[in-house]
């Protein structure tokens, strides 16, 4: 039997779900249908909409035609290229005798030396082909968004304790949305391009960490505070040679430590912020580390690498219990109350747990168990949902978890129950878009004292807050 | 010299050892890439075997685990006392020249000396002998480049021991997570091998200068000494130095003194900053709290370290503190772990405090002026006469109070005090007996580290507490954990506050800014961890207005 068997029907073609209130499922008409008919617990949650047009400018490919191409002189081109983009880059430049047509004795030399970097260069990737890529096409690669490269919402990340969201948009931004305040608060600075992932201290009200692809950036925020684009002097920014993009960034639940992990570094780094020290964590095999997970306990932190192998380290002693995944990298994997963890694979609709079978009989023995097949099905509404997972999602109290799907407009939400060291899982309900409307991420709120509010950005650039009422 | 603690010297010992293992694998390998034949790799082999096993390697690991004692000597002396009070830039200036330093110097030389001589004949060198058989006269002749890498080891010993003994501040440094000891070697070898050649190569430039304005001196005097002719070219000529090629053995041997002596400090912090597990109740060895209470020393620190690891991951620990004594029925294993931590706190705070008050205690007599001058104001504001309160009995009553002993000698060295005073503040007096701007406060906050711990320890005992501690043992006592806490905070951020920073605040160190942050960051940390764990219960803990108003913005989470 197909695990979306059971879950309520989809809302007709106008309609959307708004929320579910007690086992009821709400939906109203997607323009002019109000949240605030149904429920008052997210009305003084922030209104987010992340248009185009408030977007900074930002140079990229994209628009970059608009401007105009001036003809420099082969010196300063090759200087400023140079300094952008690095010394091989110049090098073709020189190289090229398209461009190069003044001095072709340098376009010669040039070339040399460019096919004897070529040969070190291919060597290099021999030795570490995860370095091939670059800098944001890693973060494309494996990153959890849908479609990173090219949505308004890159990323979003709760607040642990208080209503307050931070959202990275399309122009590299970070915009903190809070519950009080109207206005928003925009974090930008020079160094802050390509941002992959927003992580908020633990015990802590200002500070977040941005990982992006010069680094990690810690932002302090004062709450108080009625500037709108706080100074660049607010930040501190943790850089080490060769970490770099950072993919992912995760502070311990007890505030006190940062993991940066870079698909192109093989070792992730625990941070201490204050002092701006980091101490690599790095195992043989296994490629680049592409994201970390604490453990709610803080007892334990999932890193996966961009090859089969996963770890799980003990932060006692900061050991790794080494895994293999069967088929594919680890797309995604959350934590859950009593140390439990779910894991999914790429291209794989299956969920799998891993838990410590032995705790009763004292032995430290884990395994990992299929719990959900999420097989791609066709709805009787004619939707698509199921098939490969894109990301996942646990709300805290480990009750509901969401799922997102790479071929689905869908994202499923599944109870969780965890009973007599078993785990049951059993339908909740579904959440779609307006019209063509593609879920890119989504988070559960940290402490939404209702239930659990699961916020959803769109690909349009609407932000959705769809809580699961239950303890009113 | 102070008691030397047990766990101290143990370690030092274990730190030696792992050492001698270490330097040992070191010549091992140097032997081993010296002699590379792979033409030959058979001869290659045997060579090297019968050079691991020669007379050469064993007085090489002699001569090595000698220095390496004397290293765990001098950490000995360097940690075991707490860091030095020198305020001014003249006390600083003579305690250079201590004895301690004079006697550690002239052994850094010859560790210098030893080691680069060692390596040099393990790499089979030429230049290992001062005298050669003259080429062109009768008599013997002076080899200058052993003299000049002679000498060079020693300018490396001199060198390390200035750079990072004198100018340098010699805190140990806990990491901030700790995995297991050959891990952290494995990690940090590579680094240390990049950053020896590297660094290496300023203190050869420094000493071919030294050498090229001073070398004839050493060998005259050499020369002189053995009676030595000089046939070779002079190396205090630059190019006949450049041509002899010697900088280039000088830098690699200066990058192996370097490789062995950093790998020598990595391994003593390795060991000594091993977090140590410290039993919450035991008749024979030394308790947490125990610990605790010798607090500058070492295993303060370690006891800090462990009181904030044990909060947050040792269950099985906690609820030894959380259990109340039999027979009695007390908690006295809570009490005496909290007596020692607020003592801990309560200390740093006064210190704190006396820092922000400019050393003195004004704050206290500004408060006895305002007590004093308000009675006054209301005297004569109200027409009733009230002998109780007449301006004469309060003047009694502070006489009485505050007994002012107007005898010479007092009026004399007062006087003296304050003539001295105005002497420090003349200009070029000042600069030499002044008091260094930041010095006090950096003094502080270099010893801030187990402050940090404990808070942060304290915070996760009482955090869980809430779902641990059956008999409530803890909960009795938050108000005063918070209290002490929100006082630690309001006295850093004095320190901070903007607009009022006083010159002694501003910090030039960046390892003391960044103390700075972390405290901040921990104690603040801490009181949120408590704040919002309790924050449904918040009202029925009995906390003063004071605190209470205090705590509000973190209820809130607006303190940023």
């Amino acid at each position: 039997m197909s695990a979306f068997h059971g879950f309520p029907d989809l809302p007709p073609p106008e309609e959307i779900a708004f929320c579910k209130i007690d086992e009821v499922y709400c939906c109203g008409n997607a323009n002019y249908g109000n949240i605030t008919t149904f429920t008052n617990t997210t009305q003084k949650h922030p209104v987010i909409n992340v248009t185009k047009d408030i977007h900074h400018h930002r140079t990229t490919d994209e628009n970059l035609s608009m401007y105009i191409d001036v003809e420099d002189n082969l010196l300063k081109k090759i200087t400023s290229v140079w300094y952008k983009q690095g010394f091989l880059e110049a090098l073709s430049v020189a190289a090229d005798p398209s461009v190069n047509r003044e001095v072709p004795l340098l376009a010669v030399a040039a070339s040399y030396v460019l096919k004897v970097a070529n040969v070190f260069t291919a060597f290099r990737y021999f030795l570490q082909p995860h370095l091939k890529d670059i800098g944001p096409k890693i973060v494309s690669n494996y990153s959890r968004i849908r479609n990173w490269g090219n949505v308004p919402v890159k990323c979003l990340s709760w607040h642990p304790h208080t209503t307050k969201i931070a959202v990275a948009t399309a122009d590299d931004n970070v915009r903190v949305y809070c519950s009080e305040a109207q206005f928003v608060s925009t974090l930008k600075c020079k160094a802050q391009g390509h941002v992959s992932s927003l992580c908020w201290r633990p015990f802590s009200a200002s500070e977040i960490a941005v990982g992006c692809e010069r680094g990690v950036i810690v932002w302090t925020v004062d709450p108080n505070s009625m500037f709108t684009k706080p100074s660049s002097s607010n930040a501190v920014v943790l850089n080490r040679s060769g970490h770099s993009p950072v993919t992912d960034v995760s502070w311990s639940p007890n505030g006190d430590l940062l993991i940066s992990c870079s698909g192109a570094d093989t070792s992730m780094l625990v941070w201490d912020v204050a002092m701006e020290v980091a101490i690599p964590l790095r195992r043989v095999a296994g490629g680049g580390i592409i994201f970390a997970r604490w453990s709610l306990d803080a007892s334990k932190v999932f890193a996966a690498t961009s090859s089969l192998i996963f770890r799980v380290w003990d932060t006692t002693r900061w050991t790794p219990e080494r895994w293999c995944a069967r088929g594919c990298r680890v797309v995604a994997a959350c934590w859950g109350p009593g140390d439990l963890l779910l894991f999914t694979a790429k291209g794989e609709p299956m969920v799998y747990a891993l838990t410590n079978t032995g705790l009763l009989s004292g032995a430290k023995t884990s395994k990992a168990v299929p719990v959900l097949d999420v097989t791609k099905v066709e709805l009787p509404s004619g939707d698509t949902v199921g098939g490969p997972i894109l990301d996942m999602c646990w709300d805290p109290t480990g009750r509901y978890l969401a799922i997102l799907f790479e071929e689905s407009p869908l994202i499923a939400i599944f109870c969780t129950t965890h009973l007599m060291m078993q785990l049951r899982i059993t339908p909740c309900c579904f959440v779609n878009g307006i019209g063509n409307e593609l879920p890119s991420t989504m988070a559960f709120q940290q402490n939404f004292p209702a239930g659990a509010c699961l916020t959803v950005a769109w690909s349009t650039g609407r932000v959705q807050h769809f809580p699961i009422v239950y303890n009113m | 010299m102070e008691p030397k603690s047990e766990i101290f010297s143990q370690r030092l010992i274990v730190a030696v050892l792992w050492n001698i293992c270490l330097q040992t694998l070191l010549a091992v390998v140097l032997v081993l890439v010296i002699q590379v034949d792979l033409l030959h790799p058979w001869t290659w082999v045997t060579s090297t075997i019968q050079d691991i096993l020669g007379w050469k390697m064993v007085l090489n690991i002699i001569l090595l685990a000698l220095v390496s004692f004397f290293q765990a000597y001098v950490y000995g002396n360097y940690y075991m006392m707490p860091l030095p009070k020198y305020f001014t830039r003249f006390s600083m200036f003579i305690n250079m020249f201590s004895v301690q330093n004079i006697i550690f110097s002239i052994l850094y030389a010859l560790s210098g000396y030893f080691t680069m001589s060692l390596y040099s004949s393990l790499a089979k060198s030429t230049f290992n002998v001062l005298k050669k058989q003259c080429e062109h006269y009768e008599g013997q002749c002076l080899v200058e480049q052993s003299l000049f890498l002679q000498f060079g080891g020693m300018w490396m010993g001199l060198y390390y021991f200035l750079n990072v003994h004198i100018f340098g501040t010699a805190i140990l440094m806990f990491p901030h997570i700790y995995q297991d000891k050959f891990q952290q070697i494995k990690l940090a070898i590579s680094n240390i091998f990049s950053i020896g050649f590297k660094s290496s190569i300023a203190p050869v430039l420094y000493f071919s200068i030294f050498y090229f304005l001073w070398g004839s001196k050493p060998r005259n005097v050499v020369s002189d000494v053995y009676s030595l002719y000089l046939e070779d070219p002079p190396l205090d000529n630059l190019l006949n130095l450049i041509s002899s090629g010697i900088w280039i053995g000088l830098w690699f041997y200066t990058s192996l003194f370097f490789v062995s002596i950093y790998t020598m400090r990595t391994i003593f912090n390795i060991v000594l900053t091993e977090p140590m597990k410290f039993p919450i109740e035991s008749d024979s060895s030394l308790t947490l709290y125990n610990a605790l209470a010798q607090r500058s020393q070492f295993n303060g620190y370690l006891g800090a370290q462990d009181l904030r690891i044990m909060a947050m991951t040792d269950p099985l620990r906690r609820q030894l503190i959380f259990t109340l004594s039999q027979p009695g029925g007390h908690p006295r294993n809570w009490n005496n772990l909290l007596d020692n931590c607020l003592s801990l706190l309560k200390c740093f705070i006064k210190e704190l405090d006396n820092i922000n008050g400019d050393g003195k205690t004004t704050e206290n007599e500004i408060k006895n002026n305002i007590l004093n001058v308000t009675p006054y104001v209301r005297m004569y504001s109200s027409n009733l006469r009230n002998m109780a309160q007449s301006p004469e009995l309060l003047e009694l009553k502070d006489h009485n109070k505050n007994k002012i002993e107007d005898t010479f000698t007092d009026v004399a060295k007062e006087e003296f005090y304050v003539f001295l005073n105005k002497i420090c503040q003349k200009p070029g007096i000042n600069y030499f007996f002044g008091e260094l701007a930041d010095t006090r406060l950096k003094y502080l906050l270099m010893q801030a580290q187990p402050v940090m711990w404990t808070c942060e320890g304290l915070a996760f005992i009482a955090a869980a507490s809430l779902k641990e501690d059956n008999y409530g043992i803890v909960q009795t006592d938050l108000p005063i954990i918070l209290s002490t806490l929100v006082n630690l905070k309001q006295s850093i951020d004095k320190l901070t506050k903007p607009g009022l920073i006083h010159r002694k605040h501003i910090l030039n160190d960046i390892v003391a800014i960044k103390i700075k942050t972390a405290l901040i960051s921990a104690v603040k940390r801490s009181i949120y961890k408590i704040v919002i764990t309790f924050s449904k219960y918040i009202h029925e803990i009995p906390l003063d207005t004071d605190l209470q108003i205090a705590i509000q913005s973190f209820l809130l989470c607006k303190e940023a």
